[in-house]
């Protein structure tokens, strides 16, 4: 249901070149001239180089990789919030994608927690009815119905955590992406979102990106892995085992054969 | 100089696919379609799909304003009287500088303080505008990066936040010239018409701006201090009768000069202030906006990678 195809993305290593370079395209791009994307200026790196990978109806699309391999960039450029160059998306032209890249954004600490849900729904492009539609849910869900209309900022970051969740989940996304934002809250209500995610991607249409580098929970939820190293997809793969296991491995390709084999079972013993 | 405008002005508005090497379609399922259009739209549907966006994108609109309005307030405990009391102790400065008497610049058919007031308020209203909007990708720059939803949302509400601010205080204003002893004719109902002009000039100017802001903060500073100098090369806190000679050869080539000199006129004398001059400014303003908004579409999703977010 969504196909990525030759993708690539490069950003600047020096923030004076980065800005600069931002400046001549705009300027060349108002008067429609297109520079080559292709070529690497001074400073300029692949944060993305060739990304290929298709997602398919009800899998759970694990996508690990080392701080820094391209994992959030190219979740930006499938929501949509980063201008893509080169390559290209595919993808139905009615899907909805919500995307969960920071649990806080768009929450305000003096509004109440019933306030905020309007403002986060609505940001999720949602009409005042589609929210109050949803406003069972979101209470069952986050089970912090008695507590909605106190002020955020007295929220403890768990309970921020579960509000801001319910309300992405109540958007019912045909694709959902979770870079990163199951890191907080009690492992309870962890639970019940993995749960609750297996359970939704049985759904006719749906399917999750789910970006970690908890490599138990991957583990336990994701149904295929993508192994990102350097902005490239080296590894794809149903067998979630194995993928989990190459990934280690390269993360430690610097060391030799035993070091290496040590290191990955110390990893294991902590994380699988 | 007219062959390099026309130039520059089709390239801006041409089609053009942006993508050189695109792959092909061979291995994609048929009812799959691209999600991200990378040939530029023509002129008539990117403004449609613009105002499509604002429109489905209206409630996100209506809280953003809200939290706007409202975040200043919600710990005091007058809350939104706030908005009316501070425009009231400003005007009592003024009356205050009234009856001190200050030094009658020139030939004003209304009294000094009175113009003055007047005179600010309408260019604060312009600059207000040009400020909040030229910030509008940088203070939202958080919000940008993570969720993705259309920016014209953000411009949208800068300009409601910015109405409300001003009539709340500008009424105000308004009684006090009635103190003043000005006598207000039917014309000063056109008043609120003749803001369009100035509130889509800053509009314009903000929206490009703030892309700058992003990729060359030298330029936005400078357009900064550059649009706060303007005030004194327009008649605002002098007439525009001035006996210095260059300054007087400025003012009339400022549009400002114009814009604002007509919206304080039909207010005050219920006369129209230099009505070709000023019909050309208006159609300037309105062209100008047109193109600024399409510059600030085309060119924002570009410069959103730039931004630095934590």
């Amino acid at each position: 249901m969504l196909s990525v195809r030759s993708l690539h993305k490069k950003f600047s290593r020096d923030i004076k070149y980065n800005l600069f370079y931002g400046m001549k395209d705009l300027v060349a791009d108002a008067f429609g001239q297109a520079p080559n994307y292709m070529q690497l200026r001074k400073k300029e790196f692949w944060a993305l180089r060739n990304i290929n990978f298709d997602l398919s109806e009800g899998e759970i699309l694990g996508i690990v990789g080392a701080n820094g391999s391209g994992k959030t960039t190219l979740m930006r450029l499938v929501s949509r919030i980063y201008h893509l160059e080169v390559g290209q998306i595919y993808g139905k032209s009615d899907h909805k994608i919500t995307a969960v890249f920071a649990l806080g954004i768009g929450m305000r600490p003096l509004f109440t927690g019933r306030e905020n849900l309007y403002i986060k729904g609505s940001m999720y492009g949602m009409t005042k009815e589609e929210i109050d539609a949803k406003m069972t849910f979101i209470e069952e869900f986050s089970e912090l119905a008695d507590q909605l209309d106190r002020p955020l900022g007295n929220y403890s970051s768990g309970m921020r955590a579960r509000l801001a969740f319910a309300i992405a989940l109540a958007t019912e996304p045909d694709i959902f992406i979770i870079d990163e934002a199951l890191a907080v809250g009690d492992s309870v209500f962890k639970t019940k979102c993995f749960d609750y995610l297996k359970e939704y991607v049985k759904r006719p249409g749906k399917a999750v990106l789910f970006v970690s580098n908890h490599i138990r929970k991957v583990l336990k939820v994701a149904t295929r892995v993508l192994v990102m190293k350097k902005g490239q997809i080296i590894y794809d793969s149903t067998d979630v085992k194995a993928a989990l296991n190459h990934y280690i491995l390269h993360c430690l390709d610097h060391l030799d054969e035993d070091q290496q084999q040590f290191k990955l079972k110390r990893v294991q013993e902590y994380d699988m | 100089m007219n062959y390099i405008f026309l130039i520059c002005a089709r390239k801006i508005f041409q089609h053009k696919p942006l993508i050189l090497n695109s792959p092909e379609k061979a291995d994609i399922p048929s009812e799959l379609t691209i999600l991200h259009p990378q040939s530029r739209t023509g002129f008539v549907r990117q403004y449609r799909t613009m105002l499509n966006n604002l429109q489905s994108y209206s409630f996100f609109t209506k809280q953003l304003v809200r939290i706007s309005i409202l975040k200043d307030f919600k710990r005091s405990y007058i809350g939104l009287l706030w908005l009316f009391i501070l425009p009231i102790l400003s005007v009592i400065s003024w009356i205050m500088l009234n009856g001190a008497g200050i030094i009658d610049p020139g030939n004003t058919t209304i009294p000094y303080p009175a113009y003055v007031l007047l005179s600010t308020s309408i260019w604060g209203f312009f600059v207000g505008i040009y400020q909040s909007t030229s910030n509008v990708l940088r203070n939202r720059k958080n919000m940008i990066t993570m969720a993705c939803f259309p920016h014209e949302v953000l411009v949208l509400e800068k300009i409601w936040v910015h109405l409300i601010r001003f009539t709340i205080p500008f009424a105000i204003n308004v009684v006090v010239l009635l103190l003043f002893g000005i006598h207000f004719t039917w014309a000063a109902l056109l008043f609120p018409l003749t803001l369009l002009p100035l509130l889509i000039l800053g509009v314009g100017i903000g929206l490009i701006i703030s892309l700058f802001r992003i990729v060359a903060v030298d330029i936005a500073q400078l357009f900064d201090r550059g649009i706060g100098f303007l005030m004194f090369l327009t008649p605002i806190i002098y007439t525009d009768e001035v006996k210095i000679k260059w300054l007087s050869s400025i003012i009339a080539y400022n549009p400002l000069t114009y814009l604002i000199g007509f919206s304080r006129d039909v207010l005050t004398r219920g006369t129209f202030f230099e009505p070709t001059n000023y019909g050309i400014c208006v159609l300037f303003t309105f062209v100008f906006f047109l193109v600024a908004v399409r510059i600030f579409l085309n060119g924002e999703p570009r410069v959103i990678e730039r931004l630095i977010s934590n």
